[in-house]
């Protein structure tokens, strides 16, 4: 499995088509920093399983909270079986932030 | 406590963009778009399941931008001549905009929801009307539908930059949920708020009134109240199902995610089957596969259109196959549709045409299309063969075509 960072990250040389097809799915290359970065999201999951055919590998991507603005796995998430967006990369609350919003006393949440 | 006044959702509406749980990519697409004057498509449609925030957006974009938004909904009739009358002096007369373009306001923009609802006859021509409207609109268009993959939008779709909307996820809606019972001052424990969010699916619209309506009856929300939920079927696409079919970890798992898709589970089985020798390199664990999945088409069989309580059995068999060996999934691009219906939509001309020529020697012979198939027309194809066959083709009244097609025809 390899985890991918979003906003730039690195691919092996690929063929002419399967670089048109990448940049058709939602890829944008970054021809200075030699890296490639998400532009469009409509295709997403197509998008992740080029990357892992290319790869040979499983290809994950980290998730951004938007409560402390770490970035973080899904496999740390107590929802991944239920998410429909599992390892694609979106923002989402890390658990601990998650964790943090629970009451101290028994399980009972008083606002 | 007077908290039941107003509904929470109209009361929870988001003000501004960031009020939005989720998609934080679509919305920044959406606002670059509208910001951006010299629009590379004049149309956006945004898309995706419902209660995920795509009418929201739009209203709080346009009260953050300070644009008026002329709206049709699905409630509207949103014929051809509906659609001219309201949206075209909105989106061509700039006499009229400028005139209403103060300092606060920065014009109209179109918004029609609920796009893939146009249909039938009181909607006549209304798609041609949009894409009217689209191409000679001086303001902003904006639509919305939940399902765009409908022959209907296809036109609409070339004019549009597509903005696709994701279902919310579950951590995202509890932090929501917990907002909301701060604001409202309500006592809930998170196992219930972790329930509402994990049953809607997705969908914070249901899962607002979902908390509305069990803390309407509950001095303090637990888990023991949200038991009354019902689960919420939500569509899940072919593409999604197989994706989460063959990386399921579990038998559990790939069984649930059956439950959930509204997959057509012939056409499902049939592409379980195209795919599998992708899924499993291991010679024993695809015969393995396979023997589940031969057990899952015998069930189906037996489900039929009536015996639907036989339908876990299927889901558990198919299931089984998913799960052979978890451990050696590799993504791959699937087949889909399954070969067989690729296969039946590529040959649909050539057995058109042989089914036309089956008729002819049926009407003529007397006999059934079938035997005509299978008696008559090799005879007839080894006659053509050594030429001899011109009185024959003339007294069936053959058409050029069909004597073409006799003569290219390989195998029998």
């Amino acid at each position: 499995m390899i985890v991918l960072n979003k906003n730039a990250f690195k691919l092996p040389r690929v063929e002419k088509e399967k670089f048109v097809n990448l940049l058709r799915l939602g890829l944008e290359y970054n021809r200075d920093k030699n890296v490639y970065l998400i532009k469009s999201y409509n295709n997403i999951e197509k998008l992740m399983d080029t990357i892992s055919s290319i790869l040979g590998v499983e290809v994950v991507f980290l998730q951004n909270c938007i409560r402390c603005g770490k970035d973080f796995p899904c496999k740390e998430c107590n929802y991944k079986d239920l998410c429909a967006t599992k390892n694609l990369p979106f923002s989402c609350v890390c658990p601990q932030c998650l964790r943090n919003m629970k009451p101290k006393q028994d399980t009972l949440v008083d606002f | 406590m007077q908290r039941n006044e107003s509904l929470w959702v109209e009361k929870y509406r988001p003000k501004k963009k960031e009020d939005i749980m989720g998609n934080e990519e679509a919305k920044e697409l959406f606002v670059e778009w509208l910001k951006n004057k010299r629009h590379t498509k004049k149309a956006v449609l945004l898309y995706g399941p419902p209660g995920v925030g795509k009418t929201a957006l739009v209203n709080a974009v346009a009260n953050e931008f300070n644009y008026n938004v002329i709206e049709m909904n699905a409630s509207d009739t949103r014929s051809e001549k509906a659609i001219n009358l309201l949206a075209k002096p909105a989106t061509s007369y700039t006499a009229l905009d400028n005139f209403t373009k103060t300092k606060e306001t920065k014009g109209n923009v179109l918004f029609l929801d609920e796009v893939d609802g146009i249909a039938g006859n009181e909607d006549r021509g209304g798609v041609n009307a949009i894409i009217k409207i689209v191409e000679k609109s001086l303001v902003p268009v904006i639509m919305a539908a939940n399902n765009p993959e409908i022959d209907k939008l296809r036109p609409l779709k070339k004019v549009c930059l597509l903005i696709r909307f994701q279902q919310v996820r579950i951590p995202l809606v509890i932090a929501l949920l917990q907002k909301i019972c701060i604001t409202e001052n309500i006592k809930a424990e998170f196992e219930a708020l972790e329930r509402i969010a994990q049953n809607s699916r997705g969908d914070v619209r249901s899962a607002i009134n979902d908390l509305q309506s069990l803390s309407e009856e509950n001095h303090i929300l637990t888990i023991q109240d949200t038991i009354i939920l019902n689960s919420r079927n939500k569509d899940i696409s072919m593409d999604d199902t197989l994706r989460g079919f063959f990386s399921a970890q579990s038998i559990a798992e790939a069984s649930n995610l059956l439950r959930y898709s509204n997959v057509d589970y012939d056409e499902f089985i049939l592409t379980v089957s195209d795919n599998l020798p992708k899924r499993y390199s291991n010679n024993e664990e695809l015969s393995c596969a396979y023997d589940y999945v031969s057990q899952a088409d015998v069930f189906r069989g037996r489900v039929g259109f009536e015996n639907w309580h036989l339908l876990k059995y299927f889901y558990n068999s198919l299931a089984q196959a998913a799960a052979v060996n978890p451990n050696s999934y590799k993504p791959f691009t699937f087949i889909t549709p399954p070969i067989k219906i690729i296969t039946l939509f590529w040959t649909k001309s050539k057995r058109t045409i042989l089914g036309n020529i089956c008729n002819k020697i049926g009407v003529k012979c007397h006999v059934s299309q079938d035997k005509a198939k299978s008696e008559f027309v090799p005879f007839i194809k080894s006659m053509l063969d050594k030429k001899k066959a011109h009185p024959i083709l003339a007294w069936f009244n053959f058409t050029a075509e069909e004597v073409n097609f006799l003569n290219e025809m390989k195998r029998f």
